[in-house]
This record gives C-alpha cells, sequence and structure tokens, in this order.
C-alpha cells in the first residue's frame, strides 16, 4: 500500500506537508509546578515538571555549577494498540527519557541553579504516532509553566519520504510501522540549532536535505501554533490576575 | 500569612476549623466538585476519566484473550492495577511502585471481587479453552487527596463503557473468529463507591481531605457503598472513633454515592447518545 496515493492523500486524509492537529492546555495540574497537556492528532500527552528543587536521593549527583535534569518518559498501558506491559524501564522507555533529557538541557539554562534538580515527568494516555515529539512539545509547554528560564522553546517533528520521493510530514503510527524511513529532529526554532536528530530505515542521501528540511518547517509551524497559545494563555490569566495590560 | 502556615501547620488548620471552615473554602462536611469523562481514550476498550477537586485520575481498560486457570475453567480474569506514578505529586519518587500504591491496588482489587463488579462467567467464551482477560489500569495523574473515591468512580465509569468485539470459538477446528462489527458492553452489577475521611482530633472528621489535610491529619478512613449496602469500612490505625462518628459518616457516604451515580449515569448515557 502507498503511502501517498494517486490523489496526493495519505492514508489518514492529510496532503504530505499537513501538519496533524495541535491542541494544548497549559496549567492542568495543580501539584506539578509546571503542566501541560498536549494532543496531536490521536496522540494525547501529559507533562509535569517539579522544580527546581534540593537533588533528592544521593547528594554526590548534585552538580556544583548547574542544575541536574531528570526526565521519565512512562506510556500508559491502555495507550497502544497491543497492551502494553511495562510503563516504563523496557528499553525503547529508557531510550526515549535519554533523547528526552538530552533535548531539554539544549535549551534549560541549568547554570542558574546550581546544586538542584529539575523533574519531568511524561505519560503517554494515547500513543498514535510522533510520541517524542509531542512529548517534547509537551515538556517545553510545562516548562513554560513551570516558569524555568529557558534559551528557546524545543519543538520537535517528524518528517518521512512516501513513495520514494514525496517527504511527508509528522507520521503517524501506521504511516511510521508501514516501512517507511522515519527521520525526527528537535530544534531551537529561532535559531535554528539542532538538538537532536533522529533516522531510521533507509533513503538515497540526496533526498535528505529535502526531508530534514520539511521536518525544521515542521518545527517552525509548530513552533508558531505554541506561541500563539503561550501568549492567549498568558495573556488570560493575567488579565484575571492584573498584571497583564489588556490592550498590546 | 504562608510563613504562618509553613511553620505552625496543624495550629494553622486548627484555626479554621474552630469555625467550622478549611482554608479552600468548604465547610468541613462539604464535599467537592466531580467531573467525569468517558470514552476519551480510543486506543482503550474503555477509558474513563474523573476529576475530583483537583485530583484527577485514568482509568484504561484494555481486553486480552487468553485461556482460563484449569481450577475455574468458566470464569474470566478481571485485573485491576492503581499506579501512582510520580508525575501526580512530589512525595511519591521514581521507582517500583510505592506502598501507597500497592495498598490501594489490593484495596480496589479485593473490593472489586468480592462485591462481583462484573460476573466473571460473564468473560468466558468457551468452558475451558477460551476466556476474555480485562486488565484495568487506573493512573493517577494528580494527587490532591481522596484517590480512592476517584479511583472507584473512574473503575466503573471505563467499565460502562467498554465495548468488546464478538467472539466465537469454534469447538472443532480451534478457530477463533473475532467479529469487529458486533460490540457487547459489560454488564456492571454493582458499583461499589468510596468516600475518604479524614480524622483531625477526637471530635472533628473531614470530610473528602486534600493531600494537605491527609498529611497533617492523624488517621484516614473510606467507606465504600454500594447500591445503599454497606461493602466495606477501611480504618488502617489512626486516631480512635466512636460508633456515632462512624454511623454519621457513613450517612454522609450513603447521599454521596447517590450524587456519584446520577452522574455516572449522565455521563455514560451522553455517550450512548454519542
Amino acid at each position: 500500500m502507498d503511502l501517498v496515493s494517486s490523489q496526493g492523500l495519505r492514508i489518514d486524509g492529510r496532503r504530505p506537508n499537513e501538519l496533524r492537529k495541535i491542541r494544548c492546555k497549559l496549567g492542568v495540574f495543580s501539584q506539578p509546578e509546571g503542566s501541560a497537556y498536549l494532543e496531536q492528532g490521536n496522540t494525547k500527552v501529559l507533562a509535569a515538571v517539579y522544580g527546581p528543587h534540593q537533588t533528592k536521593g544521593s547528594r554526590s549527583k548534585a552538580i556544583h555549577d548547574a542544575a541536574i535534569v531528570n526526565c521519565q518518559y512512562s506510556m500508559a498501558t491502555f495507550s497502544t494498540n497491543e497492551r502494553k506491559r511495562r510503563p516504563r524501564g523496557d528499553l525503547k522507555s529508557t531510550e526515549m527519557t535519554l533523547h528526552l533529557k538530552q533535548a531539554m538541557q539544549a535549551s534549560i539554562k541549568t547554570d542558574l541553579y546550581p546544586y538542584s534538580q529539575i523533574d519531568i515527568y511524561l505519560e503517554v494516555l494515547q500513543a498514535d504516532g510522533g510520541n517524542y515529539c509531542a512529548c517534547v512539545n509537551a515538556a517545553t509547554l510545562a516548562l513554560i509553566d513551570a516558569g524555568i528560564p529557558l534559551k528557546e522553546y524545543v519543538i520537535a517533528c517528524s518528517a518521512s519520504l512516501g513513495n520514494g520521493d514525496v517527504p511527508l510530514i509528522d507520521v503517524s503510527h501506521l504511516e511510521e510501522t508501514m516501512g517507511g524511513s522515519n527521520l525526527t529532529v528537535a530544534v531551537l526554532p529561532l535559531s535554528g540549532q539542532i538538538a537532536v536528530l533522529e533516522m531510521s530505515q533507509k533513503f538515497h542521501i540526496d533526498h535528505l536535505p529535502v526531508v530534514l528540511n520539511e521536518a525544521l518547517n515542521g518545527c517552525r509551524r509548530i513552533y508558531e501554533i505554541l506561541d500563539e497559545y503561550v501568549k492567549t494563555h498568558l495573556n488570560e490569566i493575567g488579565t484575571i490576575a492584573g498584571w497583564a495590560k489588556s490592550d498590546f | 500569612m504562608d510563613h504562618y502556615k509553613s511553620v505552625h501547620p496543624l495550629k494553622y488548620y486548627q484555626d479554621y476549623l474552630i469555625h467550622d471552615l478549611r482554608p479552600d473554602g468548604r465547610s468541613i462536611s462539604k464535599f467537592r466538585n466531580i467531573a467525569m469523562n468517558v470514552d476519551s481514550i480510543t486506543t482503550a476498550n474503555g477509558s474513563a476519566v474523573v476529576r475530583v477537586g483537583n485530583t484527577c485520575v485514568v482509568c484504561g481498560i484494555k481486553a486480552e484473550l487468553g485461556p482460563p486457570r484449569t481450577e475455574e475453567p468458566e470464569n474470566g480474569f478481571l485485573l485491576i492495577n492503581v499506579d501512582l506514578p510520580s508525575l501526580c505529586s512530589s512525595q511519591f519518587r521514581p521507582g517500583p511502585p510505592s506502598d501507597k500504591a500497592q495498598v490501594l491496588t489490593a484495596f480496589v482489587n479485593n473490593i472489586a471481587l468480592q462485591c462481583g463488579i462484573i460476573e466473571l462467567k460473564s468473560l468466558c467464551i468457551q468452558a475451558d479453552k477460551l476466556v476474555w482477560t480485562l486488565y484495568c489500569d487506573i493512573i493517577c495523574i494528580n494527587y490532591d487527596g481522596a484517590v480512592a473515591d476517584a479511583c472507584f468512580t473512574s473503575l466503573i465509569g471505563a467499565l460502562l463503557s467498554v465495548s468488546l468485539p464478538k467472539v466465537e470459538y469454534n469447538n472443532e477446528t480451534n478457530v477463533i473468529s473475532v467479529n469487529e462489527e458486533t460490540k457487547i458492553s459489560l454488564n456492571v452489577l454493582c458499583k461499589p463507591i468510596a468516600t475518604s475521611f479524614a480524622i483531625f482530633n477526637e471530635k472533628t472528621i473531614l470530610v473528602d481531605p486534600c493531600e494537605e489535610e491527609e498529611l497533617l491529619s492523624s488517621g484516614m478512613f473510606c467507606i465504600v457503598i454500594s447500591d445503599n449496602e454497606l461493602c466495606s469500612i477501611h480504618k488502617p490505625g489512626g486516631n480512635v472513633l466512636e460508633e456515632e462518628q462512624i454511623k454519621k459518616c457513613i450517612s454522609k457516604a450513603k447521599e454521596r454515592t447517590v450524587l456519584i451515580y446520577e452522574l455516572i449515569q449522565a455521563t455514560t448515557f451522553k455517550q450512548k447518545l454519542l
């Protein structure tokens, strides 16, 4: 089955350069310092940020000039089509946790909080492809909600190559498993700096700039959507609390 | 104001309780609002999200096919697990399930199986060969007290929203055929609902405590009621109580159970219409 039909539509009816619908909400929970809920198509992800606080566990892990960023990626057992036996601790989750930590560390100003720890917890409630991307985006929103200083948003997007030459953006689970190549990139959108880049399967090296460009474009568009939402959210809160001017 | 609260938390609370009030504005016998939503997670066979005040809990049910136990060839399996991840509160550290999570899991499992929430025989497709196993995973995503209340409500909501495909087992050929088109829902026989209480001193019992109140209390207890019958009273140690106080709490729990039933009815009915 082709990833792109003869009419130029993908399996879920999108065009090759169309992102899935993004819905997000900041400050959804009372316990964490910062929290966010993000939906990218059918992928639903929750992010919670605790910190900065004193290093829990062994004091020897504390770094004298920076904060430790601790990430945990967990998938609910009912999030996938086949029941997932281990929510966390299996190889794939451990790998995802490490990549998430590396992506967020590229942007958090850790030198402002020596001897401290920032915990980022992610829970995937429904997985439909692009789990890593949704997690990175949700984590960024949660960090913003927690008020932790960031250099920039960290936005992630995935891209693929369909029918051998059509670049596809924002890959869903079905497209991932159908054997197409998959390129995931986590980027700081304004400066264009790439934090994490991962690719699977293979395609000809001539296609790389095209697919990478598609993914970076996707990141920029997602950044605009999320930034718009954050500004609206802050405006709302500020108006209620009285510190934002209603005309700006 | 916040300094007084951090330095003398108990006295801070007692100053409020004298006037029959709590810092969040409720009286000592007022319950928090409950909101519920079912069937929002499409990868699960049934799901429910319940919010009791700030406490938020998601229950997802996955159904799998498998052989039954040889001692009980006509019974399916109902396996409930409650997870309190580090996401929901800073008091839970990452790692193996905490004591609280294990106690809650055992509590919910015991009540669900003893009350007979579902007739396990109804999960049987072919005796001794094929039965349904329902894995109910309850995840707390924000912990602000009264988790047991939210857990039971979400479990019932999720069970009511489960739709299983029709499965047939051919005895001669041993072939399993699954018909995705026809959907069967579960027959939920009883609906146990929990109500949590926190004991502050001999005279004050707080209804529906939030996390701060749980930590400051000198004892906690939980009453589970199903269809006007008392299912369980769970009082793990703590301050002593008199019989009269327990009776009063049981009647409060009964009132709340009726309200929660109306909520479940309204939510699941709305889903059926959609």
